[in-house]
């Protein structure tokens, strides 16, 4: 039996909850989340650190704490959630076929929400060499053991990667007792937050070593230690600095890719920069009512930036089911050599729109300009950009002065 | 003498320049709001953090109760409050928020739950 | 008193396991002891799982006629044992003149060992069989195939159970004593006793060999790298592509499908000293994607999942140092003792043949008294991801197990985790459970389901934290709980 909706949401996390509550509160209400965990909230369940809410509560929360705002919200709206239950398939026709314990679920959505987050890379994607034993974990995997199963994955600590998962990996193994003895980055910048190195890594006298990677894994049973060494400029061990650290546990924060597997499974056409769909400033992705927001459309730093994201879908979403079209957007974002990304890729022109974006690496002092036409239709002043933290410009529909492509470049 | 502070208030985490003469606060500048400069006398002259673990629950429908302090504690006590947290042992349900130690060891924080735990459905 | 063995297997790899299952069609106390915790570990199923054709063993040699008889029984071995397998056939291709000689050369071959239909193509006709390989020309072998070789050591290993057989984890062989007409056969943890031991230890074939009183081999271990991509780069290929051996005979660097859709890229092959070293190297891996790209165009970083390598247990001549043919022998310094050394590539095509051999060795020195009971066949676990929308629902409905997906990569449900969990022959290793039903395979490599799954074997086998295994013994994944 083929169940109609007007909207089902793919993911129970920040950016479903929060697109699901804003398109109920703008009167689409035959909706349903389906989400394949047993309960709720995503991969907040297990950030227990605190440090969400603070732009949008004014106040530092846990992320269960942030997220429960959203799951009581959606409770006292009754807003439908199926939880466990894994969407297995997406058509381009808006079916979605879920798996779960009550039987094969089938959806016929007028529009579908992409929302299913972002994956961890792991060390088979960068083809660390060395051996394999136990004792290798990636950061989120090492902190859904602590925080959520109640299992120490280890005692003596390597991490691989500045990013912040593994940084706040760092200061929670600390404060269970663990020796976390170094914090390796390949890049010669960090790629997590410069709060982060202080609270979680300085705190607790954790040296952070840039242009580092790992370049040896040794031990059969379990981990017995890991060979590091500098590396150039193009990222290659330099031979001659290698050193040797003994360890039972290597912790990868080596970084996020959005979870397209439905996406791609459903012929929407992904950007190879970001791993998640192309999309317009509805968050349309080339599929006619499919949108995507949150970490699944682009990995984000702030949780907070994540539920407005899916509020701004919610919005086009609504308006989608009422005229079940939009307008086509023709301009599209060109980037230059610093930016790594842009979303959205291209715009309609129709409405008043955002542009996030990331610098490929620090840049001191510089100035972030959209071009039209020749012309510097919007600039941002910024004393400091760094790849960790994602920039945004906001532009109005009157800023566009033409239909040509939007050039997006650094000085 | 000039210090470096990376201020942890906000996710902007603004890096501050500060003179500082001995523990005085000469000047600073750096920081995107007026939230920089309190942070550093603050960690000049009391640095404090706060500290996010989990409680062991008992007949739940998780193992594990997040929790985290009201305040943040000075540095130097955190493994002291860690400690403390280790000792507590909850019964299910616990309710968000729920205070799990009042006042922990006279630092003017709780210690109070970050999730709700049910108990266990049989 | 001890229970005293007619038949002990050193090696529960995809020939110790063939042997075992083969001895038990007939009444016979046998026993399987192996170091490491699981069938497999090492060379069976750290290899390319393809079932090769015959043509590239010297005619007359062990090799070529038992790939050549283990190739053509294949279809009705898998469905025995329920291995998936498919013949998808193979083309070794060429480049230049020397390739083109070579491909001639291993053709009459091959021809001379029966293997059937080996033919010569152009490009046209290459790219028509696969339309990703690279080469001029090639050899085309309808017959070769690729079957998931976990499965199918897994598959002798619990059929030979079933039938009777023991088989003894984490019991790595020390010492082998005579003592009245009996052996006792020391390992770590226990002594056994036994009126025939059969020696099928693949990279310490020639270690227990001496210990048996049969000196003078020696095994070389050529290890061999590899890259797994992810199942988008498997819709471009349909069967190995492998280049036209060099002078000296191996392949080198082919691409191959899995059974599963994966692509495997590998393997070089460089002589070692540590035969436990199955670590991956920067050089390998260079080599890899330069070679593999010869063969198959979608050599490509955002592809690669995972890394692996084999080491293959080549029998090696102490004066000219070349491979040599396998070995199955029986010896009057030994008396009886069944002796396999150097059991290398092609030894998942040739278990079986290698197996039922042995019996007929044993045969000739004793009668065999056939076991009515012998069941043939083996079901292994239901794949629900291959299963129709009907077929889901039913299961479902059966067991709502099957309603909740542990590895989303794979889509293997609760159902199948638990079912591998209790696996007949009592493996509990978190890899046992990935070999046996593709948990952690995929592309996030068990970054949503490792934990899900370690819960799941905690509570089915009431473990705790600190016992749960990853591998071997000793690859502990925790050191403890959080809180107590």
């Amino acid at each position: 039996m083929t169940i109609k909706k007007d909207v089902v949401i793919v993911g129970g996390g920040p950016a479903g909850l929060a697109a699901a509550i804003s398109l109920y509160k703008q009167g689409v209400e035959d909706i349903v989340i389906i989400e394949r965990e047993k309960q709720l909230g995503g991969i907040l369940r297990q950030c227990i650190h605190d440090g969400f809410g603070l732009t949008r509560f004014k106040q530092t929360l846990s992320g269960p704490e942030y997220s429960q705002k959203f799951i009581d919200l959606v409770k006292e709206l009754k807003i439908e959630c199926v939880t466990d239950a894994t969407v297995i398939e997406i058509t381009p026709e808006k079916k979605v076929v879920a798996i779960s314990k009550l039987g094969l679920l089938v959806y016929q959505a007028k529009a579908i929400v992409l929302a299913m987050g972002c994956r961890e890379r792991t060390r088979g994607a960068i083809s660390i060499p060395g051996s394999r034993p136990a004792g290798i974990y990636s950061a989120g995997v090492a902190q859904s053991y602590i925080n959520l199963y109640n299992t120490m994955v280890g005692q003596e600590v390597v991490i691989l990667g500045s990013g912040d998962i593994g940084m706040i990996m760092a200061r929670r193994m600390t404060l269970e007792g663990a020796k976390v003895k170094a914090v390796f980055e390949i890049q010669p910048y960090p790629s997590g937050l410069p709060r982060n190195i202080e609270q979680c890594l300085n705190d607790y006298n954790i040296p952070l070593y840039l242009s580092h990677t790992v370049t040896n894994i040794k031990g059969h049973s379990r981990l017995e230690g890991v060979t590091v060494a500098k590396v150039d400029e193009h990222l290659h061990p330099i031979s001659g600095t290698e050193r040797d650290y003994a360890c039972d546990t290597l912790i990868l924060s080596v970084g996020l890719i959005p979870e397209n597997e439905l996406s791609m499974g459903c012929g929407i056409k992904l950007d190879g920069r970001t791993k998640g769909p192309l999309v317009d400033d509805y968050y349309q992705t080339n599929i006619a009512g499919i949108f995507a927001a949150g970490n699944v459309l682009q990995v984000h730093d702030l949780v907070d930036f994540v539920s407005a994201e899916a509020e701004a879908l919610a919005a086009s979403v609504v308006e989608y089911i009422k005229k079940c079209r939009l307008t086509p957007a023709a301009i599209n974002i060109i980037a230059d050599a610093d930016i790594g990304y842009t979303v959205p890729q291209k715009v309609s022109g129709e409405k008043d729109f955002q542009i996030s974006l990331r610098v490929k690496r620090p840049l001191k002092n510089c100035e972030i300009s959209v071009i039209q036409a020749g012309t510097a239709i919007k600039s941002i002043k910024l004393q400091k950009a760094i790849p960790a933290e994602m920039i945004k410009i906001r532009l109005t529909k009157s800023d566009l002065i033409s239909i040509d492509d939007l050039k997006v470049v650094v000085k | 003498m000039k210090k470096i502070f990376t201020c942890i208030i906000c996710p902007n985490g603004c890096e501050i320049t500060a003179e500082v003469e001995g523990q005085e606060l000469v000047s600073c500048f750096g920081s995107l709001c007026k939230r920089g400069e309190k942070y550093v006398k603050q960690e000049l002259y009391d640095p404090r953090r706060n500290v996010a673990t989990s409680v062991l629950v008992e007949n739940g429908d998780a193992l594990l109760v997040s929790v985290r302090l009201t305040n943040a504690v000075p540095k130097a006590k955190i493994f002291d409050v860690m400690n403390e947290i280790k000792k507590v042992h909850l019964i299910a349900p616990v309710i968000i928020g729920q205070v799990i130690i009042r006042n922990v060891l006279d630092l003017n924080s709780d210690v109070i739950a970050t999730r709700k735990v049910a108990v266990k459905s049989k | 008193m001890k229970q005293v063995y007619d038949v002990l297997i050193i090696g529960a790899g995809v020939v110790g396991s063939a042997i075992a299952r083969e001895f038990s069609r007939y009444i016979l106390k046998i026993g399987v002891l192996e170091k490491e915790l699981d069938v497999c570990y090492e060379t069976s199923g750290r290899n390319s799982g393809v079932l090769h054709g015959g043509f590239t063993y010297k005619p007359g040699s062990l090799r070529a006629e038992c790939s050549v008889e283990g190739n053509a029984e294949f279809d009705k071995v898998a469905e025995e044992l329920d291995v998936p397998f498919k013949r998808t056939g193979k083309v070794v291709v060429g480049f230049d003149k020397k390739d083109r000689e070579s491909l001639l050369k291993y053709k009459a071959i091959g021809e001379e060992n029966g293997v059937p239909g080996l033919e010569i193509i152009d490009k046209a006709r290459l790219q028509e069989l696969d339309p990703s390989a690279g080469g001029e020309f090639a050899m085309y072998s309808p017959t070769t195939g690729i079957l998931n070789p976990f499965i199918y050591n897994v598959a002798l290993a619990e059929n030979a159970k079933e039938n009777g057989v023991d088989f003894y984890f984490d019991n790595e062989v020390i010492a082998i004593e005579r003592d009245n007409d009996l052996y006792r056969v020391v390992t770590k943890k226990a002594v056994y006793q036994t009126r025939w031991v059969v020696n099928s230890a693949g990279l310490n074939s020639a270690k227990i060999s001496s210990m048996l009183g049969i000196n003078g081999y020696i095994i070389g271990g050529f290890k061999g790298e590899y890259f797994i991509l992810d199942k988008k780069a498997g819709q471009f290929i349909n069967m190995p592509v492998y280049p036209a051996p060099g002078p000296t005979g191996g392949f080198a660097t082919h691409a191959t499908p899995t059974v599963d859709g994966n692509v495997l890229i590998g393997p070089d092959s460089v002589l070692v000293d540590d035969l436990v070293d199955y670590g991956a190297t920067v050089s390998a891996m260079a080599g890899l994607i330069a070679d593999g790209s010869k063969m198959f165009k979608h050599v490509k970083p955002e592809y690669f999942i995972r890394n692996f390598s084999g080491i293959r247990p080549k029998r090696i001549d102490k004066e000219t140092g070349k491979a040599l043919d396998f070995v199955l022998e029986v010896r009057d310094e030994a008396p009886n003792t069944i002796n396999l050394v150097g059991i290398e590539s092609p030894g998942l095509t040739s278990a079986l043949p290698l197996a039922r051999r042995a019996v007929k060795m044993f045969s000739e020195k004793e009668p065999l008294v056939p076991n009515e009971n012998f069941y043939p066949k083996r079901k292994g676990i239901l794949c629900f991801a291959k299963q129709t929308d009907e077929m889901k629902k039913t299961l479902i409905e059966k067991d709502p197990n099957y309603g909740e997906i542990i590895c989303r990569c794979e889509m293997v449900t609760k159902a199948e985790i638990i079912e591998a969990v209790h696996n007949s022959l009592g493996v509990c290793t978190v890899m046992g459970i990935k070999n046996r039903t593709r948990a952690m395979m995929g592309r996030c490599q068990g970054g949503y389901c490792e934990t899900r799954i370690v819960e799941i074997i905690k509570q089915e086998l009431n473990k705790t934290t600190e016992q749960v295994l990853y591998k071997k013994s000793g690859s502990n994944m925790f050191t403890g709980t959080v809180r107590k």
